[in-house]
């Protein structure tokens, strides 16, 4: 029964679709089914949630889910991977119209989302590859978050420097910066990588600094430290001060939060800059795609969500103190134009 | 030694007893030798103190930790009550915008609370221990991310209620986790590794020298024998987890310190640590039983060997590896003594 209901309700939807893209007149009223957006089921299914940017990336899903006016609920598999196959089985039965799977691991998620296709669901997915050309793929773009960064490193210390590294393998988003270090390096062999550590232990901040704190004394003549994940840069910094080798070290990082802006703006901080996408901009993109599949309309296979480049002196000039500051001044951060068709609400800023 | 008792040593035994008893220390001297020819760097006073540093927090948690097995019982949730004294200090200075000695006191309080709660639970309410406090290592984990809706607490934070966070991490605050003393060199020690001294020599004091100590030892070779004797078993137990929660609060609140902020962690990390610097402690002087000097004796070896590893640019797989090399032949030296029937 719901089963045929969605189908119909998917077909309708389509052809209201293309009878709206036939007429300007419907330009600014939304598309079937989102004429009716209190009937209008999606799911997030989550497999990370803990967390400052998986935080920042529920909250955007939330507003842009209420500012479209559908019905969102929310799985939270907890880095369980077979728990969140099995919640993609719940939101089937459930009778969702769409689902965006968040994180998760391939082998696990591949069978589950294709059920989900054959249910006749729409289904997107943010930074996890279920390998089905029917799903589209919602990446922040990892490999430019750290080449942005390291651009940077070399726009203020020219292209010859002893470079110490961060770096934990095995988890996707530093894997894939870590082939922007790899490409920046063999592109610049004044660059010398004396040191590579790093650890997941946490407290992150707190192993990372104590690591750092030895890799300064076996390595003093370090001046870039390259450190692709905030809280690696927020230990390494740590060490640095308590090394007393602020004024010699910079440190290049990726990701943002309210509280590096006050770690990068403390008077002679070693952090120079780091590179950042929006965890809610990614959020609310997550959920424009789910809504564009979902009336029909052509997403791409692949939606990049650009990263934007955060320096310390931008931060002091603009006295930037929490992210809401950040959005305020940086509108390419508060706001990506991607998956922005004509008819769809943004959420209010 | 007992060379000078020839009647019942045979000097085949007295050699197993002189290694046992000092063998621990010696791999420690040798590992110090090797680091300080491969290791450019390691052999300075800095590093002495990179070392006490970073093995400061986890050697107060390891001494809770210590405090509990003596009774012999165990406090799982010593991780958790570190790190939800992390989030209780900056909550308290940042959202609440009082000052660092509210902040130092409401954590001491909390810690001594959840010890509590974890013996009345273990001693009234007849709940094991590991599971008692296993309870509590989840509760808390969740409880410290309530408040802010787990997220991390830093200045300038947007609250759940819209509001902007303007409370900050107070100078007086942030001084026991940067503060240095002066020692020979200047702006040499930090205020963590004074703490952990004094810490550790309290605690040593206690379990060794008066009175309640050895009560509390006894209750953990025979708690049923310690309490026919008079001994007040169920007290000393509460007691024993009170020491605990307190000393994880303590290293919580020198986490904050150094980190400047209020991270979520779920502190499992310094749970594991901690437990393995106060069982490498049982090998030290051939102990075979939990004590304070082997606890930051076993906390140092720990420090030394990720230090020096670091410093040769070793992977951190290899670093979890040699720790659980280290705890096994610590656990072998323990075990093998006590089999022999060794001294204690």
């Amino acid at each position: 029964m719901t089963l045929s209901r969605r189908i119909f309700m998917t077909m309708a939807g389509s052809a209201m679709a293309l009878t709206a893209g036939l007429s300007s007149a419907f330009a600014q009223t939304m598309p079937a089914p989102f004429d009716n957006p209190g009937e209008v089921k999606i799911a997030l299914v989550r497999y990370l949630s803990t967390g400052d940017f998986f935080q920042a990336y529920l909250a955007g899903v939330e507003s842009q889910a209420a500012a479209i006016g559908v019905d969102l609920r929310i799985f939270d598999s907890r880095q369980d991977a077979a728990l969140q196959a099995d919640m993609v089985d719940q939101a089937i039965a459930l009778g969702v119209d769409g689902i965006i799977i968040q994180h998760g691991l391939t082998e696990a998620m591949q069978e589950a989302a294709q059920r989900a296709i054959d249910a006749g669901i729409k289904v997107v997915a943010f930074d996890v590859n279920v390998e089905n050309d029917a799903i589209p793929q919602i990446e922040q773009s990892d490999y430019l978050l750290g080449k942005l960064a390291l651009e940077q490193a070399i726009a203020d210390n020219g292209d010859t420097w002893n470079a110490g590294y961060v770096y934990v393998a095995g988890i996707a988003p530093l894997d894939r910066r870590d082939v922007a270090w790899q490409d920046i390096k063999s592109a610049n062999p004044g660059i010398k990588e004396l040191a590579m550590f790093g650890t997941l232990d946490n407290p992150i901040a707190n192993s990372v600094a104590n690591q750092a704190r030895s890799v300064l004394q076996a390595n003093p003549s370090i001046t870039v430290m390259f450190a692709p994940y905030d809280e690696f840069a927020k230990g390494v910094k740590i060490a640095v001060d308590e090394a007393g080798m602020t004024d010699q070290v910079s440190i290049y990082s990726a990701d943002v939060s309210t509280a590096d802006i006050a770690a990068m703006r403390e008077p002679g901080s070693a952090w120079a800059a780091t590179v950042a996408t929006n965890p809610a901009v990614v959020g609310e993109v997550s959920v424009r795609t789910l809504a564009m599949l979902l009336a029909g309309e052509e997403t791409g296979s692949n939606i990049v969500v650009p990263p934007t480049l955060i320096t310390q002196a931008f931060l002091n000039d603009n006295d930037i103190k929490n992210m809401a500051d950040l959005s305020a001044n940086m509108p390419q951060f508060a706001h990506a134009d991607v998956s922005v068709p004509a008819w769809m609400p943004l959420p209010a800023r | 030694m007992q060379t000078d008792t020839p009647k019942s040593v045979r000097p085949k035994r007295t050699l197993t007893e002189i290694s046992i008893r000092y063998g621990f220390l010696a791999l420690m001297a040798g590992l110090l030798i090797f680091f300080s020819v491969i290791a450019e760097g390691f052999a300075s006073p800095y590093s002495a103190v990179f070392i006490f540093q970073s093995v400061a927090i986890t050697g107060i948690l390891a001494l809770g930790v210590t405090a509990t097995l003596v009774v012999d019982g165990f406090d799982l949730s010593i991780g958790s009550t570190a790190t939800s004294a992390l989030m209780l200090s900056a909550y308290v200075l940042v959202v609440l915008e009082m000052n660092a000695f509210v902040a130092v006191v409401a954590c001491l309080v909390m810690g001594a609370a959840v010890g509590f709660i974890n013996g009345i639970l273990i001693v009234k309410f007849r709940v094991p221990d590991l599971l008692a406090t296993l309870g509590m290592m989840f509760l808390l984990i969740g409880l410290q991310r309530i408040p802010t809706q787990g997220r991390s607490i830093a200045t300038g934070m947007t609250l759940p209620d819209g509001r902007v966070a303007e409370g900050t991490f107070s100078k007086a605050f942030l001084s026991l986790g940067r503060y240095r003393f002066d020692f020979f060199i200047e702006n040499l020690i930090p205020v963590s590794v004074i703490v952990l001294l004094v810490v550790g020599f309290l605690v040593w004091v206690f379990m060794e020298l008066t009175r309640h100590g050895r009560l509390m030892y006894a209750i953990g070779s025979n708690s049923r024998a310690a309490s026919l004797a008079g001994t007040n078993v169920n007290r000393y137990k509460i007691l024993a987890y009170m020491i605990s929660g307190v000393l994880a609060s303590v290293g919580g609140i020198l986490l904050a310190a150094r980190l400047g902020r209020g991270d979520i962690a779920s502190g499992n990390n310094l749970l594991l640590d901690s437990v393995a610097a106060a069982l490498i402690g049982f090998a030290v002087l051939g102990a075979a039983k939990p004590n304070a000097f082997g606890t930051i004796i076993g906390a140092l070896f720990i420090g030394i060997l990720l230090q020096g590893l670091t410093m040769m640019n070793a992977p951190y797989y290899t670093q979890d590896f040699v720790k659980g090399a280290v705890l096994v032949v610590a656990l072998v030296f323990t075990f093998a003594l006590s089999k022999r029937g060794g001294a204690h």
